[in-house]
């Protein structure tokens, strides 16, 4: 039965404890961006309250290189303590540690904070990571395994299935069904988990299409050079036609990286970018330049994307510093930028930064923030839904009372349970394991010698013992069952006394009642034996004389506990008393 | 063919402002909420259908300093699910209220939107006397302390029923079996029609059946089918009828004078409209003498009717917006069709559209003529 805590309604972090079928996984480890002290980090005391988290977990999973889904991680490992297996794709291994340093250097570097992992605690931590494929079925131990699949949204991002027996669970992480340039959209097969947990953050919102953002930032860049101005931008345009008739330029440094992971990794990008990555070569930018810092004094119009993008450190800091007093300029900002840098800032409303040795930057150049983030939108949600065919289904990162009207939808069409639980709060969720029994060859024959072959559609009821032995399950015949056990056949036989007023001698009461059951029961085998019984198939009839009354005769009637209908019968007809018979 | 791209760039030039969304279901309804709210509702035929109250995107609501406003997106406010298709969905002001009509046309549909979850729920319908297999109701909204609907397939089963007591508050009890193609309030106790075949009538709802109206079919019309809205300025002068046909033909009446059109003019649009059902002229609420028309292909055409009189056999549009046609991401054999078209109350030059490939615009278009 799955149990999930943590990473409900608030979107921040991420972190998602699953128990399924006797296993505990961990799902993302995230940092809240939004806090600076130990809030950013998720309570890790909700997982257990004794014992080591080694011993308690058997695996983490890492869906993608987002802070927010993994900025715990060094954290959770080093300083909480944790040594088990951590799985993450290949290219987020990659960059994960990168981003980490990052922040670790703005946190403890710029801002002066205690209490944060260290360079050498996220390079232990990476030590601990095991990196899977997409759709490689890995075994985490002779039970659970886990397979990833393509999510779309950034480079390395995956969807997790894990799965123990004939449970499973798939995690999405962040993904988009929405191809972009660069990325395909998330797929899945037909997995029919018992749960799919997905992120809901865009659940009730409807996105602009890429084609219009980009057409806005094209728009700003063009009002910005035709009033002489200059432009850095962060991220990249993928459009090809840009009609700018002014320099273009790339800021080296990450951007150069960012390409080369991209190369590296350009099996992650879905077939037709493959394609065109060969025609076009998108990636190198023909007619865009590399930049020098010369270049920054230049007069006159000019672009120049740059990362990175939250402007803390390098060419992009030092080219923002020389445009940022000319009203004339703009910067475009990417979707997110960390606290304490100089990006968050100036989004902020910031327009008087304090920079090195306490000089003052008077920000008057426009300020234009651009989100090309891809999460998918309710749209996106269904169809993934769809794709998977899930028992049930799990919001996660959205807001309760704006959920709801997904939720029914979800409901309606898949005709499945959808649970929106908060942060801390457990679902349980009952699965119906599928359990193989084995039937014996004997039995079988049995019951099919016994009549009718059975109909494919009606069930047949049929009688066995069903033996639990190492794992196995097996239905055999009773008799086979107290053979195979070493135990004695009991028999159970039900004897019953019915009264009857009858002068004449038992003999005689015996041979009326014989008389009068062979006439009344014309399906059944009466007899009457020579000791002056009578019997009704198995069943036995004896007449006694009563210890006091000798006017009354007193039958006693036997039958085994398998004639218990027939039993019955016989001694509520017998109760009724006997015909008259002419003396 | 002009790539989409192309398209793009072009369109830097042409529009101030330009957003594309796509919904799960391609709605021929456009209604506002107050100026920030509008609501679409899909109309597929044998199957549910989605309902959504949306929020337009922030961005659209600053003047200044847009770009730190950067919510792009529409946000979903409300939904519902309908079990039968929506083709026209009115919300009754000051309410929480809303009125859908559609297929199967026995009756409509009241809906209630909540107050505290994200939900729109069925709470009533209202019977339509009349059976008709294919055809469904028009509605208005009669606003006031008591609301009522205005609704009617033909002229001869126009009713008002009261929307509390569900009580027929006003029947036009005649015989007449004119279809309508559309109906408007103009004040509390006035209503204008517009039938398919052209007719146009303005009737007083305190007076027994006795409309102001143009008598019979043009005789030059042969099947063309028409729709008509009021320009909102009351009844008083300058108040102007515009008259839209499914073969282009664009008339211009003053309600005084029903019977000779002001202007009459030829539009340069593909025809016949492929769906007559969907031709639709609007007036814009804060331009003098502009109005949209669409329904013909996948364009919306803004025209200046200023100065506009007697027979005009060419006339340019003041703008076009093609973006429907450029950026249909389906590439189905049949080019998308604009379903309706809707003014933003407040910003002059914005409108919305949307189109059979389920796509929604906003646009903001830059008036060439003017721009300096």
């Amino acid at each position: 039965m799955p149990e999930l805590t943590g990473a409900g309604q608030d979107v921040g972090r991420s972190c998602i404890l699953v128990s399924i079928a006797g296993k505990n996984v961990m799902l993302d480890c995230g940092m809240h961006m939004g806090y600076n002290d130990d809030r950013r980090f998720p309570d890790f005391s909700y997982i257990t309250q004794s014992g080591r988290l080694t011993d308690f977990l058997d695996c983490v999973i890492i869906s993608h290189f987002h802070l927010d889904h993994c900025g715990a991680l060094p954290y959770f490992s080093e300083m909480v303590g944790y040594d088990g297996p951590i799985y993450m794709t290949h290219p987020t291994q990659a960059i994960c540690p990168i981003l980490l340093e990052d922040y670790r250097k703005i946190a403890v570097d710029k801002k002066g904070e205690a209490n944060f992992f260290t360079s050498q605690m996220i390079k232990d931590c990476m030590k601990k990571v095991v990196a899977v494929h997409l759709h490689q079925t890995v075994q985490v131990d002779d039970e659970l395994e886990i397979k990833a699949y393509y999510a779309g949204h950034v480079l390395g991002a995956a969807m997790f299935q894990i799965k123990v027996g004939s449970e499973s669970v798939v995690y999405t992480g962040d993904y988009n069904m929405t191809p972009d340039r660069h990325l395909g959209a998330a797929w899945i097969d037909k997995c029919r988990p018992n749960l799919l947990i997905t992120e809901s953050t865009y659940a009730t919102t409807i996105r602009d299409s890429k084609r219009c953002r980009e057409r806005d930032f094209l728009k700003k860049v063009h009002e910005t050079v035709e009033r002489g101005g200059k432009v850095v931008a962060a991220g990249r345009l993928g459009m090809e036609r840009m009609n700018l008739k002014v320099p273009i330029y790339f800021s080296t440094g990450l951007t150069e990286k960012a390409n080369h992971y991209y190369k590296l990794f350009i099996t992650w990008t879905n077939q037709k970018i493959r394609k065109t990555f060969v025609q076009r070569n998108m990636f190198e930018f023909k007619h865009i330049k590399a930049f020098d810092r010369a270049f920054a004094d230049n007069p006159g119009p000019m672009v120049v994307f740059a990362t990175p993008g939250m402007l803390h450190a390098g060419q992009s800091l030092q080219i923002f510093r020389k445009w940022a007093g000319n009203e004339k300029n703009m910067v475009i900002m990417p979707g997110y930028c960390v606290q304490g840098t100089v990006g968050h800032k100036i989004l902020s409303g910031q327009r008087k930064l304090e920079m090195e040795g306490r000089q003052v930057l008077e920000v008057k150049m426009q300020v234009e923030y651009m989100s090309f983030s891809a999460h998918a939108d309710a749209k996106g949600i269904m169809q993934l839904v769809g794709q998977a065919e899930p028992e049930c289904v799990l919001l996660v990162h959205g807001e309760a009372k704006k959920m709801e009207f997904l939720r029914q939808k979800i409901e309606q069409e898949f005709r499945v349970n959808c649970y929106m639980p908060a942060n801390g709060e457990t679902v349980t969720l009952p699965t119906s394991p599928s359990i193989p029994v084995g039937i014996s060859l004997g039995l079988l024959k049995r019951e099919m010698a016994q009549g009718l072959l059975p109909e494919a559609k009606k069930p047949r009821l049929l009688h066995g013992t069903l033996i639990m032995k190492d794992s196995n399950f097996r239905l055999v015949s009773s008799e086979q069952a107290l053979k195979d056990l070493g135990l004695a056949e009991h028999q159970l036989r039900f004897t019953c006394r019915v009264h009857l007023q009858d002068t004449r001698k038992e003999q005689e009461t015996a041979l009326r009642v014989y008389s009068h059951l062979k006439n009344t029961l014309k399906d059944h085998c009466v007899q009457h034996l020579p000791d002056g019984s009578v019997t009704v198939e198995s069943i036995l009839i004896q007449a006694a004389a009563h210890s006091e009354d000798p006017g009354t005769k007193v039958l006693l009637v036997s039958w085994t506990y398998q004639d218990e209908e027939l039993g019955s019968f016989l001694t509520s007809l017998l109760k009724n008393g006997l015909p008259q018979t002419p003396s | 063919m002009q790539s989409a791209e192309d398209w793009l760039v072009e369109s830097l030039r042409l529009y101030q402002d330009f957003h594309a969304f796509d919904l799960s279901g391609a709605t021929r309804v456009l209604e506002w909420m107050g100026d920030k709210g509008v609501f679409v509702a899909g109309y597929e035929l044998l199957t549910k259908n989605e309902i959504l109250h949306l929020i337009l995107p922030l961005r659209l609501s600053v003047k200044e300093n847009q770009g730190l406003f950067p919510e792009r997106d529409f946000k979903v406010c409300h939904g519902g699910i309908s079990d039968t298709s929506v083709f026209d969905l009115k919300h009754v002001p000051d309410t929480r209220l809303l009125v859908t009509s559609g297929l199967p046309g026995c009756y409509l549909k009241v809906w209630q939107i909540a107050e505290d979850r994200d939900v729109i729920q069925a709470t009533d319908t209202i019977a339509v006397h009349e059976k008709e297999g294919s055809l469904w109701s028009r509605m208005a909204v009669f606003s006031s302390m008591a609301p009522g609907i205005l609704h009617g397939v033909r002229l001869s089963g126009l009713r008002i029923v009261d929307l509390e007591s569900q009580k027929t508050s006003y029947s036009s009890g005649v015989s007449d079996g004119e279809e309508l193609s559309s109906l408007q309030v103009l004040d509390a106790d006035t209503f204008a029609f517009c039938g398919t075949s052209g007719r146009l009538g303005i009737v007083d709802i305190r007076q027994k059946w006795a409309p102001v109206e143009n008598l019979g079919p043009n005789p030059e019309s042969g099947g063309e089918r028409w729709c008509a809205e009021v320009r909102d300025r009351g009844q008083g002068p300058g108040s102007c009828i515009a008259s839209l046909a499914s073969n282009g033909q664009l008339r211009l009446l003053d309600p005084r004078n029903l019977c000779h059109p002001v202007s009459s003019a030829q539009c340069p649009v593909s025809t016949p409209s492929p769906d007559p059902d969907l031709l639709r002229v609007t007036w814009a609420p804060r331009l003098d003498n502009c109005l949209a028309i669409s329904g013909f292909d996948g364009t919306v055409q803004i025209y200046d009717v200023t100065s506009w009189d007697g027979q005009r056999s060419q006339v340019k549009p003041l703008f076009t917006h093609r973006g429907h046609i450029f950026l249909d991401e389906t590439k189905m054999e049949t080019a998308p069709l604009v379903t309706t078209h809707t003014w933003h109350p407040c910003k002059p030059r914005t409108l919305l559209s949307a189109a059979s490939d389920a796509s929604l615009h906003v646009w903001d278009w830059v008036d060439l003529q003017t721009a300096c």
